[in-house]
This record gives C-alpha cells, structure tokens and sequence, in this order.
C-alpha cells in the first residue's frame, strides 16, 4: 500500500514539474501583457457595471490583436467603498501586479484615500469618478500624470444652468424661476443643496433637509409637505437612490404634483422605471440606452455589454469604464511606446469618440491639467426609459410638461 | 382601569395637552408620529421578546429584519406574488435561520457574560449583511406596489395611510405576545427562565429548548416586520443596523420586559420626531430627539429610582 502511494505521489510531483515548465515555456515564448489595474467598488453597480464595461473594451483589443503588439490585461481590486481599501488596492496593483495604467473609480471619498498612493506612483490614471472639488483640491495643480473623466461638481452645476436656461428658452411654457430642493442632511445632499443656491442666485430657491433611508430615514412627509405648501415651478430631490422609489410612493399619497419633478442621486435603482411612479421623473445623468438612437458608438457599446453579460447597463458608470480603457489604448496607439512622457503628451491630444456622445478631450479645469468630460445630460423618464431632453443634439424625446397629476393617472 | 400614581397622570395630562396642541397646529405630524411609532415599535417588540424576557442581547436584531425583508423581496419577484403572500414562507424561513444561528452560536454563550453576547451577536450581522451584500449587491431594492401610495383626505389635507399597517402589525404583535407569555406554558417558561435560568431548570424547565424556541420566534417575527417593512422602504444589506440601534433604546428606555411601554415610548418618540420635521428645517433634527428623549427618561427615571 505504501508503494503505491509512494508511486503515486511520485507521479503527482511530476505532473506538477512538467506543468510547471510548459506554463513557464509559454509565459517566456509569448508577450508580456500591458497590464490595466482597475479599482471599483464591486459590490455597487456602478462598479460592477464600470469594471464589466472595462473589461469589454479589453476584450474587444485583444481581439483586435492588442496594443503594440502585445496583449493587454485588466486587473480589478473591489475598493468595498472604502478609502483604506482602496488605497491598498493601488498599493497592490503598483507593486505586486506592476501594472502600467490606473483606472477605475466611482466615489469622491474613497478617491481622497487614495490621492497619497497614486501620488507616490505617479502611474497614468484615467479615473471615471470623484466628482468633489475637494478631490481635486487634494490632487492639485502639475499632477500631468493624473487624467479625469468624470465633471467636476462645479462642472456639473454650470451645466444644470446652461440645461435649464436652454430648454426655458426652446420651451416657453417650462418655468424654472422658483425650486425647492429636498435634499439628505449628509454632505452629498448639503452640498448640493449650497451648489444649487449659488448657481442658480437668479432664481428663488428654497430647501430643507431629510433623513435619507440609507442613513435609517425613509419618512419624506415633513418635507414634502412643505414644498407642496411653497409651490414651486421645480422640486428636485438631492439624496441616494434608496430614497427614489418611496420619494416617489409618499408625493403620490400627499398629492404633490410639481410641475417639475427632478430626481439627482449619483444612480437609481435598477428597477426603478419599471414603476408607474417613474413616469416623467426629470433626471440628471451623462448616458442612457435611448442613446442608442442617435449615437452609433452607444449602440455598439450597449450591444456587446448586453451579449456578454446578458445585463442592460443601467449606470453612465459603464460607458465611462469602457471610455477609460479606450483613450488610454487609442494614445499608447499613437505613442507607439509606453514611455510615460510620451504617452502624456498623446493623451493631452485625445479625441476620442466615446459611446455618452461626447468627443473626449482633455484641458485644464479649475486645478488639474487634464479635465475630461463637463457635460451632464438632462433627462426624463417617459415608458419606462430614460429620454435625453437636453442637449438638443443629442436629444431623443420631448420633454414631456407640467408632470402629470396623480389622480389623472 | 389603569392605576396611575400622581406623577404618571401629570405625565398623562401634559401629553395629552401636548398632542392635542399639535394636532390643532398640523394634525399631519400626529398621523405621520403615529405611523412612525408604529414601525419602530413593529420592530422593537420581538428584540423586547428577546432581551427583555430572555435577557440574550441581539445586535443582529436589524441584520435578522433584513433577511426576512430580502426573503420575501425574492419571493415576490421569483413568483410574482404579493408580499404579503410571500411573507408565510418567509417567515418559516426565518425561524429556521433562528433555530440554526441560536444552536450554531448564541446557545455557547446564553449563559456567559453579555459583553461576549454583544461580540457575537455582532459577528453575527457582519456575516449576515456582507452575505446578504454578496448575493444580492448593495444596490437598493424596492417592489413597486401600488396599494403602498393610497390615501384619504380630510378638507385640505391629504396624507397617506397604507402607513398604518405599522401601528397595526404592533398591535397586533403586542396583544400576541402579551397572551403567549401570560396563557401559554411555554410562555410562562419563557418568563422563568427569563427570572432565574437554574431554578428552572430544578423544577424541569429545558431551559436551552425554551432559549432556542424563544430567539427563533423572535427571528419569525422579524421575518413579518421584515415583509411589511419591504412593502414601503427601500432594502438594501445595511438596512438593519439602524433599526437595531433604535429597538435597543426602546427596549431600554421602557424597561427591561415591559412590553407595554415598548409601543408607548414609540409613540412618544415617533411623534415627537415628526413634530420636530413639523418645523421649518427640522428635518435634520429628528435623529437629535430620538437620542435626547431616550437619555432623558433614562436619567428621570435613574433619579426617580434613586429617590424611592
């Protein structure tokens, strides 16, 4: 019995030592890939469609036959939302994986925990979220190396402005002058809340706080009686998306029919448009699928995400991820090296035509060198999916006005 | 009758006052405060079962609720039900999960001190919720019902009323609990090993059966609150941890078995709280309330104890 087990164990060993000489033969005879590390927090939809979308665009120039020759690979750590995690991740992908590029990215507080490692790498980041000036305030000016997509809050704010003027002007009958913002007592809500006073000083601008159900509120009544009581031309609601549904449910049990109703959360629940409570919800976002109409980029985008994971995206995060590994590829394309200052300087050049419409470029933004997108997209929610009503060149519906009354739905 | 001593009819007397001025300003705050109670107070019985009656401190309470609000979110999505359809199963589910999380962990401890019990029942809902968050993501979940948006008019007010389904389901719970401890056996031995775990178990009480059955109704029960509670909030794996915290003042802030005065220390929170949101920019205030009046009965009723 001994013998045999002996024998056997002999056998294993040199299974495991021929194994080990052709895996070591096939990494020494082919390329080394070109290595994307990727931070998101999984465990979210924006980073889980965000990391999926990325890895599509990978997918997609491999098949092409890679870049400069040579495969190119995407790394992902989960950044679980929090700001040491996601520090770690960097310090990993940096060190142990070596990767060339950063990239990823959703929340502005877990990306302040990780400015001091990415300082220290100094590796080309293309980073698709953080939208807080104070993230860029920590990053600060002459980081060339640091590449952002996603707009700046003050970016995001100016262009509500130029949003709602423009369609005030197209739509007479639209009426911006007086809003009430609901808003969660968290700095998310607060700070919009202070943004939009500022923004729109012009207009008469009313708020008051709540407690957001994913902070244990979820009882809207108070505040939205109290708008119902003010009238406004706009309520729009500044919270996260635990809060969409029931916000929606509680103003249809107090009869609140603005003639506007906005919803901004930095994302809204999956299942959100299938409710009749959707209907005619105003929204802020950067894409959409009703894009797939007007811009072939997205419909090819939207096409490959939903043939390989058999799931529509339901965040701008996605097209943003996949975004992210493109302009890096199309500049290292054109660089024809990986040289950093090289690669820099192609990148500064970009211009890449992404699937949210807009043709990607980058110039210096308040602090940073190298600001991507500052357009977000006004949309509403009409049977169930997500219109572009602004801007106009990329509008695929309507807007549809005032929001019509509960009881006459 | 209900006998009250001098200082609880004063105590009477203001709050009725109390009310009564605030339903002449916005009766909306006294219907929204009593809807409010009735969740918090839906939600702190079964931890009043568990803590108050068997003295086993549950931090997984919220994380327990969340499972049943999850189970019967899959439910009615998997088989196009009615929550409140899916809400039997759920709730056999959620005894079982009772049974296996009381025999794999809680019955090591039930004897030990309550700093391990805290520890452990903490354990407990960081593996609930990050398995909950593997399964199904953080992402929040929300059924859309129609019947969760009713409501009724009065003049020029109209406010909704699916909401007082809470204040219901903790009636509902308080008469049932209060007949399954005072008329059943297995309720008076709940009671006893409550009191005195060793002398029950001399007069032949299985004390670790009466434990198990007792943590595992209470789990049913947040498998009902769980149901209902999906039916009108958003759930996603952190839903819990709020409401533990809040059912663990309320359990304490009645005094420990008092089921009673768990649904009227609701009350008094619940509309306190929408009193506060009542005003101007309140809205930010009403977590501030909940904490101060739960310190301040306990300081008035520490200082009353001492002057006995």
């Amino acid at each position: 019995m001994k013998k045999v087990l002996r024998f056997l164990g002999v056998l294993v060993l040199m299974a495991v030592f021929t194994m080990s000489i052709f895996a070591t033969g096939e990494a020494e005879g082919g390329e080394e890939p070109i290595k994307f590390g990727g931070v998101w927090p999984l465990g979210d939809i924006t980073g889980d469609q965000g990391s999926k979308a990325a890895q599509i665009a990978i997918d997609e120039i491999n098949a092409a036959g890679g870049l400069l020759g040579r495969p190119v690979e995407l790394i992902v750590i989960d950044s679980e939302l929090s700001p040491e995690k996601g520090a770690a991740a960097i310090e990993r992908l940096a060190t142990i994986e070596d990767v060339d590029f950063f990239v990823g990215g959703m929340s502005s507080g877990v990306h302040l925990g990780q400015i001091p490692t990415l300082k220290k790498y100094r590796k080309i980041t293309m980073w698709t979220g953080a939208a807080s000036h104070t993230v860029e305030e920590a990053m600060g000016p002459n980081q060339e190396w640091y590449f952002h997509l996603h707009p700046w809050d003050y970016n995001q704010g100016a262009s509500y402005v130029e949003g709602w003027d423009a369609i005030a002007e197209r739509y007479p009958e639209i009426k911006t002058d007086r809003w009430f913002l609901a808003y969660e007592e968290g700095p998310f809500g607060t700070a919009s809340f202070a943004a939009t006073k500022a923004l729109f000083a012009d207009r008469e601008i009313y708020g008051e706080p709540f407690q957001s159900a994913a902070a244990g509120g979820g009882d809207y009544t108070a505040v939205l009686e109290r708008a119902k009581e003010l009238e406004p031309d706009v309520f729009i609601w500044a919270a996260w998306e635990a809060d969409a549904l029931p916000l929606m449910e509680q103003s249809k049990a107090i009869d609140f029919n603005p003639p506007l109703y906005v919803g901004a959360p930095p994302g809204w629940p999956a299942d959100f448009g299938e409710s009749p409570l959707a209907e005619n919800v105003t929204l802020y976002g950067m894409w959409a699928p009703s894009l797939n109409n007007v811009i072939d980029n997205s419909k090819q985008f939207y096409d490959n995400y939903v043939t390989t994971y058999n799931e529509e995206p339901a965040t701008y995060f996605a097209p943003l991820g996949y975004s992210a590994i493109y302009v890096i590829a199309e500049a290292v394309e054109r660089a024809g090296t990986l040289d950093q200052e090289a690669l820099i300087a192609e990148l500064k050049k970009s211009k890449y035509q992404s699937p949210m419409g807009e043709i990607i470029t980058f110039s210096p933004s308040n602090i940073i060198s190298n600001q991507g997108i500052r357009k977000q997209k006004i949309l509403q929610w009409q049977n169930g999916m997500q219109e572009v009503i602004w801007p106009f060149e990329y509008s695929t519906a309507e807007p549809v006005y005032p929001f019509k009354p509960w009881k006459e739905r | 009758m209900l006998k009250m001593n001098r200082f609880q009819q004063i105590a009477a007397l203001l709050a009725a006052i109390c009310i009564g001025m605030i339903f002449l300003w916005r009766p909306t705050a006294i219907v929204y405060g009593v809807q409010r109670a009735g969740l918090y107070a839906a939600v702190a019985l079964p931890m009043a079962l568990v803590l108050g009656i068997v003295h086993i401190v549950n931090l997984a309470h919220g994380e327990i609720m969340m499972v049943g609000a999850y189970s019967t979110y899959f439910l009615s999505r998997t088989f196009g039900i009615d929550p409140y359809l899916a809400l039997i199963p759920t709730v056999l589910v959620l005894y079982v999960i009772g049974v296996a999380i009381y025999k794999s962990t809680i019955s090591r401890s039930v004897t030990g001190s309550e700093l391990s019990q805290l520890i452990l029942t903490f354990g407990i809902a960081m593996v609930l919720s990050q398995t909950m968050n593997l399964i199904a993501t953080s992402q929040p979940r929300k059924l859309s019902l129609s019947y969760v948006s009713s409501s009724a008019q009065i003049g020029e007010i109209s406010f909704g009323t699916y909401e007082f389904v809470f204040p219901v389901l903790a009636a509902l719970m308080l008469i049932g609990m209060t007949y399954f401890l005072r008329k059943t056996k297995l309720g008076k031995a709940a009671t006893a090993v409550g009191q005195n775990p060793r002398g029950s178990a001399v007069i032949g009480i299985n004390v670790q059966r009466t434990y198990m059955i007792i943590f595992a109704l209470s789990s049913a029960l947040l498998g009902v609150v769980g149901s209902v509670f999906m039916t009108k909030m958003s759930i996603f794996p952190m839903v819990g941890g709020s409401y533990t915290m809040k059912s663990f003042c309320l359990v304490a802030m009645a005094g420990i078995g008092n089921l009673p005065m768990v649904v009227i220390g609701s009350l008094v929170l619940g509309i306190a709280e929408s009193t506060i949101q009542a005003f101007p920019g309140g809205g930010g205030w009403s977590s501030l309330v909940f904490f101060v009046l739960i310190i301040a009965v306990i300081l008035v009723r520490s200082f009353r104890e001492k002057t006995v």
